[in-house]
Parts: structure tokens; C-alpha cells; sequence
């Protein structure tokens, strides 16, 4: 009975994290397709969770080895360690899914792009460490699947970006820039839409695996390499969901804040985002697609003669991503320390009940200067808050796409 | 170290993919759109004048399809590749 209790909070927490996975990176694929107008914000978010949906379904990898990779809490065939089955896993990946749903909401509420999946990453190592020691966690894959990939996604995508973006500026520099502009819109639309199914194709699978681990721990489900039908048809509603709701606090940040963009810029961005990550996870590197497009959005502000790239945004971004797994994963640890101290059944539920006050708490917060379909565009005054007399819809550069 | 050794020829293949496609195919997208607009000048004013040519039209608009067919077979590859050209 113990353990049914947690595995129910797991699966609906790792579904929670799904949906926060879903609203901080809608950003990533549509923020630069927002910006320059090309599509509305609530279209963008609309097709951005359709793509999401269809690519959760189009995942086909076996997502057991997500944390495999990192923390040692599975045998070799992805298969949970039999002296751990039970409530001790279940404790363990509750902990780490609130670590990585509290730094999700907490940098939400800054505006700033961190990867979920580092966040995820980062509180299960936390939990895995406060319950098993510094053995719990498999350094060497923190090295190849976290750390590597975490300094090089940006710098590989900035300089494709910067490269597409000075070769479509010289290309088209004769062209009268409304036909240019125009142009640009659809291969912008195109673009963004590749980044966005990538997106559900890699992400989804994260929470789909740890729902898994989760339900062979508790004994309900044996194979490792396949996943029950409703695991998928949860986790791909959840990440569409998450993601029509629209991070707009990121997506202003990286629409507005890091640089000013126009549709060409916008389409060489994507277009080098959606190569990279497709690239990456042909090749099975997990490339985190927030550092991937954050890095083409910098590159293709490097790559346009006299465009401005805010560094002042772009460091607090870097900073974000350097602190993502000690906070995710202090976050871990001591959750799992609560939730282990006070036993499986008052410990989940205190837990459970911290988490909920905590977020409820981020959301009330972000109410204070909220940031929605109406206001995601205005200009960048220094800040994420817009100033108070552009609560009034802005514009963007031009008007949108016509068919 | 083999494991970052491989990591980082992964890497290595990430970025040459990417300049090829990330960047060649929205070169090849701008391509496609001055051809569309051959024909048409700018002049010093900002106004356009003169009209796209039908060569330059028809032109382009291939182009733009050799783009959409080239992003089509990368998103085959990506989801079905294992099946189709094994692992």
C-alpha cells in the first residue's frame, strides 16, 4: 500500500514536470517566430503543441536509458536494482522530479532559458546522492551527457547560426526587404515547426522513461523496452499542454531580450537549431535544445552586420545554466531527505504539499508583472517587466505572414 | 577517456551537419527568394520597380521545394532511420 501511494504521486508529479518541461520551451522553437511577427503568439503556441504531440508519439527510442546515463539506481539492461525496488526508487525520483519542477518554475518566473532536462538531471543526482552517497551518481556520464554537451550546444549552434545568417543577408541583400521579409516568414514558420517536433520527439521520452522506471519499481509493469500505451498517450498530452499554455516570460527573453530579430534572422536561427538537435539525437548525444537555440539566437545577433547582442542577458543566462544542477539538486536532496525521514506515506505527502506551496507561490509572484500573449512583444526596456502603458498589444516588426 | 573522446567526434559531426544543413539550406532558401524576385529592382527611394520574371519565378520555386524536400527526408531520417538504413 505504501508504495501505490508514492508510485500514484510519481507518475502525477512526473506529469506535472512534463508540463513545466512543455511551457519553458516553447520558447526555444517559436520565440523568434513571435518576435518578428511571422506568426501570432497564440497561433505560434498552438502549432508549437500540435508538433509537440505528434513528435511525442514519433519518439521510437527506448527512454530507460535517460537516467541510466546518469544516477545508479539501474542494472545494466535499464532494470531498476533489486535491492532498491520498491519505495526506495519511488522516493528517489519523486525527489528528483520536484527538484527539477522547483528550478523549472523558478527560472520561469526570471524569464530565463535553462534546459529541463538539466534540471531533471540535476535533482535526481541530487536525490541519488543524499540516498546512496557520492556512488549513486555515474560521474562519467555527467561528464558525456551533461557537462560536454552543456559548454559546446551553444558555441556549435551560434556559429551555425552566425554562418547561415551572414550567408542569407548577402544572398538576399538586393532584395527589396518587405518581399525579404516576407519571404523569410515562411521558411521562419517552417523552421520553427522542425524545431518543435524535435522537441516532442526528445523531451517527451524523458518523462515517459522515468514514468517507467517508476512503474517497474513498484512491480506493475517488467519490460525495458517498451512503454505502457497510457504512459505515452499522459506524457505526449502533457508536454502539448505545457506547451499551448506558453512560457512567455522565456519567450520574451529570448524573442526580445537577447537580440533584436528580424525574419531572416529568425529563419537562419531555427533552421541551425533544428539541425543541431536533430543531428545530435541521430547520433544519441542528448543535446539540450534551450542551450541549442539560445545559442543560434546569439549567433544569428553575431552573424548581422550592426545587430546588437544584449551580453547582459546572455550572462544571466549562463550563469542560470552553471547553478542549474546544485539547485536542482539541493532541491533533490533535500526533499528526499524529507520524504524519507518522515516514512513513504507522511513524508510523500508533506513533500507533496511543500511543492504544491512552493509553485503556488512562483505563479502568485509572477502575477505581479505577468507576461502573456498580449505583452510578450514589447519593446525591452532594460528588463523582463514591461513598461506599465504597453499592456496594449505591440505590433511586432511588421505585420503578420499573409497566405 | 574513450568516452569523451567519442563525445567529442559526435560533436564534431553535430557541427559539420549543421553548417551543411543548419546553414546551407537557408542560404538555399535565399537563393530561391531572389530568384523569385528577379526582375524586380530597388531603387535609391526604397520603391520597387519592374516586375519578376517567369524564369526567375519558376526558378526559385523550385528551389524552395528542393528546401521543403531536403527538410522532409532530414525528419525521415531522424525518426525512421534506424529502421530503414539499420543502426
Amino acid at each position: 500500500m505504501e508504495a501505490l501511494f508514492i508510485l500514484i504521486v510519481v507518475v502525477v508529479v512526473a506529469l506535472a514536470f512534463d508540463f513545466t518541461n512543455g511551457f519553458h520551451d516553447t520558447g526555444n522553437a517559436m520565440a523568434t517566430s513571435i518576435a518578428t511577427g511571422a506568426l501570432k503568439p497564440r497561433v505560434a503556441v498552438g502549432i508549437s503543441a500540435i508538433l509537440n504531440l505528434v513528435g511525442a508519439f514519433l519518439s521510437i527510442q527506448v527512454a530507460l536509458t535517460v537516467t541510466n546515463k546518469i544516477i545508479a539506481i539501474q542494472g545494466d539492461n535499464g532494470a531498476p536494482i533489486p535491492s532498491l525496488m520498491g519505495v526506495p526508487i519511488l522516493t528517489i525520483v519523486f525527489a528528483g522530479l520536484c527538484g527539477g519542477i522547483l528550478w523549472n518554475l523558478a527560472t520561469w518566473l526570471f524569464g530565463l532559458p535553462s534546459s529541463s532536462s538539466h534540471a531533471l538531471f540535476g535533482g535526481l543526482m541530487g536525490s541519488a546522492i543524499a540516498a546512496l552517497g557520492w556512488g549513486g551518481v555515474k560521474w562519467s556520464g555527467v561528464i558525456t551527457s551533461i557537462a560536454l554537451p552543456a559548454i559546446f550546444a551553444p558555441v556549435v549552434a551560434a556559429i551555425v547560426s552566425a554562418i547561415g545568417t551572414r550567408l542569407v543577408y548577402a544572398i538576399t541583400d538586393r532584395l527589396a526587404p518587405e518581399s525579404r521579409e516576407r519571404g523569410f516568414r515562411w521558411g521562419q514558420i517552417g523552421s520553427a515547426s522542425l524545431v518543435s517536433l524535435a522537441h516532442g520527439t526528445g523531451d517527451a521520452q524523458k518523462t515517459m522513461g522515468v514514468i517507467t522506471l517508476a512503474l517497474i519499481a513498484y512491480g506493475s509493469w517488467t519490460s525495458t523496452d517498451s512503454i505502457p500505451w497510457w504512459v505515452k498517450i499522459a506524457c505526449a498530452a502533457s508536454i502539448a499542454l505545457g506547451t499551448y499554455i506558453g512560457g512567455w516570460r522565456v519567450i520574451r527573453t529570448l524573442g526580445k531580450g537577447l537580440v533584436e530579430i528580424e525574419s531572416p534572422q529568425g529563419m537562419a536561427a531555427e533552421a541551425a537549431s533544428a539541425a543541431a538537435i536533430l543531428t545530435s539525437s541521430h547520433l544519441g548525444l542528448a543535446l539540450s535544445t534551450t542551450h541549442v537555440a539560445t545559442g543560434s539566437i546569439l549567433g544569428t545577433g553575431l552573424g548581422k552586420k550592426g545587430a546588437t547582442v544584449r551580453w547582459g542577458v546572455a550572462g544571466r543566462m549562463v550563469v542560470a545554466w552553471l547553478i542549474t544542477l546544485p539547485a536542482a539538486g539541493v532541491v533533490g536532496a533535500i526533499t528526499w531527505g524529507i520524504a524519507h525521514g518522515l516514512g513513504p506515506n507522511a513524508g510523500t505527502a508533506v513533500v507533496l504539499a511543500i511543492l504544491i506551496a512552493a509553485s503556488g507561490f512562483m505563479f502568485y509572484r509572477s502575477r505581479k508583472n505577468a507576461i502573456g500573449a498580449n505583452n510578450v512583444n514589447s519593446e525591452w526596456e532594460g528588463g523582463l517587466a514591461p513598461a506599465a502603458e504597453s499592456t496594449q498589444p505591440v505590433p511586432a516588426a511588421g505585420t503578420p505572414a499573409k497566405a | 577517456m574513450d568516452i569523451v573522446t567519442d563525445t567529442l567526434s559526435a560533436l564534431w559531426k553535430v557541427l559539420a551537419v549543421g553548417i551543411l544543413l543548419g546553414a546551407g539550406l537557408p542560404a538555399l532558401y535565399a537563393l530561391g527568394l531572389r530568384s523569385l524576385n528577379a526582375g524586380r529592382t530597388v531603387n535609391a527611394d526604397g520603391t520597387v520597380s519592374g516586375s519578376a520574371s517567369a524564369g526567375g519565378r519558376a526558378v526559385g520555386f523550385v528551389i524552395l521545394a528542393v528546401v521543403i524536400a531536403i527538410a522532409l527526408f532530414g525528419i525521415v531520417v531522424i525518426v525512421w532511420g534506424k529502421q530503414i538504413f539499420g543502426a
